[in-house]
């Protein structure tokens, strides 16, 4: 394709690929390896240059160019504005920036171009914020109305921090090259980006989420410490968060909303994340599933015969860290070995990223007695283990779509999890067309040991039912989970949103 | 640091009139001591020598010898006072006092090297016929007076206001002393009087800031790489000394005004005699200032930027923002208050006082006029005060620009209108930097809170 665009699809990734290994990163480097026939061009938007050891990609041949931003190192401060102490609060300047304010958070989609936002004569220009006597007119009448019991000095940086990166992504949005269409796999500044991207380059926007960005921020802010937050104990509702910290919770949701109200698709994972988004602002119609998928072929052969015996094994493939709850793992092998003998219990995965965290689980180990039962295998290649293994377990706290299940599946192997992100639906189904019936194994509730080794307990001695979970398995990830379909599909959407 | 906000905030609690009128007396005193000792000793001395230095107009040439030293210095340091001062300043907030004696010998070399083989071509060249002596003396003197001055603004600056006092009396005390006791050499006696009086204050001043800051180095030249944002203070404070001697300088060396006493110096008798005598009223304005700007206005200052500092509320911070304004208003009009009775008495008594001091009633219309100048230039100084204390230094040059321009264009003027006018011209003058001041300094506190949070790169 050889025309005046400079590429087909321009990917906004933030804190991703290609300079960031992890879930996401993969599946876009799936993306672009999986379409030849589309030139990529990506920029990328990270926190600071420092905070990155460069790619950890090899780029595909089809990718055009890499633009990297940096959006906290400050680099694009703009200059000062002229003599604007003598210009006093001006009227026009303040009603631009309250109208641009409003349109932000109601998700007008007419909010002032990338180009006005660059411009630092223009009412909204970042110049005007900061330096303005209308733009502290308005924050200070913002303060009086939203903050009173607030610190000042807290709010007004904070308020300056979270909105500084709009102009800079102004910026990077005027200056992009032009393309067929935009798409990014999060919300968030990307999210942002794409929506200045599609209406100044009156191309369109594809929003794929893999987790959920606002959701994902909230978590982040409440345990974030570099807020500072000025309650004391007399401040009894302990379950209320602070003003600062709901002003950022804000800023990301103003940023999805304006990312659904610009974005056609709107792509989730799987349907609690596609409630979410619309409950989050997403026009429903514009909503779609489409889920990750494996490479079936890679596990085809691993499959055991259906009538050979089924391992004594409980196994859990993930990183040793607090969100995966590999203590409530050890409790449910703990119940689940007092009624299976034989019951061996693996956890495979690094230990290294949080040592202190696993260190507690060796305790809690030693505590229960378990030595003889669980065991730390650390980082096993999946197509190494995966055949000694009777039931995949995951027992998170918090997931998307985990893709061990599915590699479990295509391998034959059903699981048992507890129910968070997609699990209930690759386990018991999304009774959509496109998925089939059955039971793939069993989903337990968060934290209930007694729940996750009941299910292990019955799949592991009761044969029908073992072997009717393999068939659900394979059969749902070979007609729902294929990488091929996959990108099949995303290929038919990026076609339809050019033409 | 001994808090001279603090000592005045007791004095004057003491609820009574007389308790009130002793907390006055004090701010008066250490704030204009060093002001008025010097310029009291040197009357004095031209008075206790009148008769025994024969003839007596050696008595002059001293006298204008010592003022043109005077000026020359004040003005030749005047920036540095200011930038050394902030710095030493900022090294104390950072708690490194170990920099203070160190930087200050780095810059007093670099500062005194130039000005010293200045001073002495000056010397060789301009007057000739002078003996040697009275020419070594003046090139000490003039090296002497810079270190008096930068380091009496540097004590200030750091509240030592009592030892200040304490150290001028024990130096214009040798003055006199030495003086009276070097009469017989003439005019170099006398010079050499005050020449070892300013030793003694470089010394007990040296010996103070030593004292409270110990060194661990004698030498430190760090000083001239933190003052990219204050370069603005160089300007400020030479303008502002240029602009309170300007007149001066324009009467001496005007040939209607002036004569030339010795060398290349002249002095105006008609104007500097009631000039020095208007100085002398500023004490009750000096202490009035003093107390409203060391205690009131920067008891206001610290609560603003503690709670700005502190995450207080919006309204809080505003209501201390009107604290300071109201502070500031305080000290303009207590400023203006007592200078204008000093003034009323001064106009009422003037027939009385001059010919008690051996000076010609003539004088007293001179004398009132020069008075209200000098009110006025305690208003600007105010001013300046307020917008160093809030670090808007582009404002004070502006202003000391103006006075500097204003009393020399006025005083010029003044000579040129005849006798009469003489001392309107630096009034006027000193009247138009206020009216540039006072607006200025209005504008900087009604918006310091836009300009405490939005200004800040």
């Amino acid at each position: 394709m050889t025309d005046a665009f400079a590429v087909d699809i321009l990917l906004l990734l933030e804190g991703t690929y290609p300079y960031v290994k992890g879930g996401v990163s993969s599946w876009v480097h799936e993306i672009i390896r999986g379409m030849p026939q589309f030139r990529f061009g990506i920029v990328f938007l990270g926190s600071r240059e420092s905070d990155y050891a460069g790619w950890r990609y090899e780029l595909p041949t089809n990718v055009a160019f890499v633009q990297s931003h940096f959006l906290f190192d400050a680099v694009s401060t703009p200059p000062k504005l002229p003599c604007r102490r003598d210009r006093g609060p001006s009227p026009t300047i303040e009603a631009a920036l309250r109208e641009f304010h409003e349109k932000l958070q109601t998700a007008c989609p007419d909010i002032p171009s990338s180009r006005q936002l660059a411009d630092p004569a223009s009412p909204v220009g970042h110049g005007m914020f900061l330096d303005s006597d209308s733009a502290w007119q308005y924050l200070t009448e913002r303060y009086e109305t939203s903050a009173l019991a607030e610190s000042f000095v807290d709010y007004f940086w904070t308020v300056r921090n979270l909105h500084a990166p709009l102009w800079i992504l102004g910026q990077i949005a005027a200056k992009v090259p032009p393309a067929r269409l935009f798409f990014s796999p999060s919300t968030g500044y990307a999210g942002l980006l794409g929506a200045m991207c599609s209406q100044q380059g009156n191309a369109p926007y594809v929003l794929m989420e893999h987790g959920i960005y606002t959701r994902e921020r909230r978590i982040d802010m409440m345990k974030a410490e570099w807020i500072r937050d000025h309650r004391n104990f007399l401040q009894t509702d302990q379950g209320e968060i602070s003003h600062l910290r709901s002003l950022w919770v804000q800023f990301f949701e103003t940023a999805s909303r304006q990312s659904y109200s610009k974005a056609n698709p709107v792509i989730s994972l799987f349907d609690r994340a596609r409630r979410q988004q619309i409950a989050d602002g997403a026009d429903e119609a514009r909503t779609r599933i489409i889920p990750n998928g494996v490479e079936i072929e890679r596990f085809r052969g691993l499959r055991r015969a259906l009538d050979a015996p089924v391992p004594q094994v409980m196994a859990l493939i993930g990183r040793v860290v607090p969100i995966k709850d590999i203590k409530n793992f050890i409790r449910a092998a703990a119940i689940a070995g007092q009624k299976l003998p034989h019951l061996q219990a693996w956890i495979i995965g690094p230990t290294e990223e949080d040592p202190p965290y696993a260190d507690e689980c060796r305790e809690l180990v030693q505590s229960l007695g378990l030595e003889n039962i669980v065991q730390f295998l650390g980082f096993r290649r999946v197509e190494d283990v995966l055949p000694g293994i009777g039931v995949n377990v995951l027992s998170s706290v918090s997931e998307g779509l985990p893709l061990s299940v599915l590699e479990g599946f295509a391998a034959g192997i059903p699981a048992v999890t507890t129910d968070v992100g997609a699990c209930r639906e690759m386990l018991e189904g999304s009774g959509r067309d496109d998925d089939v019936s059955g039971v793939a194994g069993g989903v337990a509730g968060l934290a209930d040991p007694d729940g996750l080794a009941s299910h292990i307990v019955s799949l592991l001695s009761d044969p029908q039912r073992y072997r009717e979970a393999v068939e659900t398995a394979i059969a749902r990830v070979e007609k729902r989970y294929d990488r091929l379909t996959m990108l099949a599909t995303f290929e038919r959407i990026f076609r339809e949103a050019m033409d | 640091m001994a808090g001279i906000g603090f000592e005045l905030r007791r004095l004057s609690q003491s609820q009574t009139y007389f308790g009130l009128l002793r907390a006055y007396a004090y701010a008066g005193i250490v704030s204009s001591g060093p002001w008025v000792l010097s310029i009291a000793a040197i009357l004095m001395l031209g008075m206790l020598s009148i008769g025994l230095v024969i003839p007596s107009v050696q008595i002059t040439r001293f006298q204008v010898s010592v003022t043109w030293l005077i000026a020359l210095s004040l003005i030749y340091t005047g920036g540095f006072q200011l930038i050394y001062t902030r710095y030493v300043a900022d090294r104390l907030f950072e708690r490194r006092p170990d920099c203070v004696v160190p930087n200050l010998t780095g810059a007093l070399l670099v500062l005194l090297l130039p000005a010293s083989v200045m001073v002495s071509i000056a010397m060789l060249v301009w007057f000739p016929g002078t003996s040697a002596a009275y020419r070594l003396l003046m090139i000490t003197g003039f090296v002497l007076l810079c270190m008096v001055w930068v380091l009496t603004v540097l004590l200030s600056g750091l509240k030592q206001f009592r030892a200040v006092l304490l150290i001028y009396l024990l130096g214009y005390g040798s003055v006199l002393l030495v003086a009276l006791w070097w009469r017989p050499y003439g005019m170099e006696g006398l010079l050499g009087g005050f020449v070892v009086g300013q030793l003694v204050l470089v010394l007990g001043m040296a010996r103070l800031v030593w004292q409270e800051y110990p060194p661990t180095r004698l030498v430190g030249m760090d000083f001239f790489r933190h003052q990219q944002n204050r370069l603005w203070l160089i300007p400020a404070g030479i303008l502002f000394n240029a602009g309170v001697w300007v007149d001066k300088f324009i009467f001496w060396l005007s040939p209607g005004t002036g004569d030339r006493i010795i060398g290349v110096l002249y002095s105006s008798v008609i104007y500097d005699t009631p000039t020095f005598l208007a100085y002398l009223t500023i004490v009750p304005g000096m202490a009035v200032f003093l107390f409203r700007m060391e205690v009131d206005f920067v008891h206001a200052y610290d609560r603003y930027f503690n709670l700005v500092r502190s995450g207080g509320t919006l309204p809080a911070i505003e209501e201390q923002r009107r604290e300071m304004v109201i502070a500031a208003r305080h000290g303009i009009r207590d400023i203006l208050g007592t200078q204008g009775l000093t003034l009323l008495v001064l106009i009422a008594f003037a027939r009385v006082i001059l010919p008690a001091l051996g000076i010609s009633v003539l004088y007293s219309g001179q004398l009132a006029i020069i008075s209200l100048g000098v009110m006025l230039q305690l208003l600007v100084m105010a001013a300046l005060n307020i917008l160093f204390y809030l670090d808007d230094l582009r404002e004070t040059v502006v202003i000391t620009a103006v006075m500097l321009v204003a009393n020399a264009v006025c005083s010029w003027i003044s000579i040129a209108l005849g006798p009469y006018f003489y001392g309107y011209g630096f009034a006027c003058g000193m009247l138009i930097a206020t009216v540039v001041a006072l607006p200025l300094v209005n504008r900087r506190l009604s918006r310091l809170n836009y300009e405490t949070f939005m200004h800040t790169r």
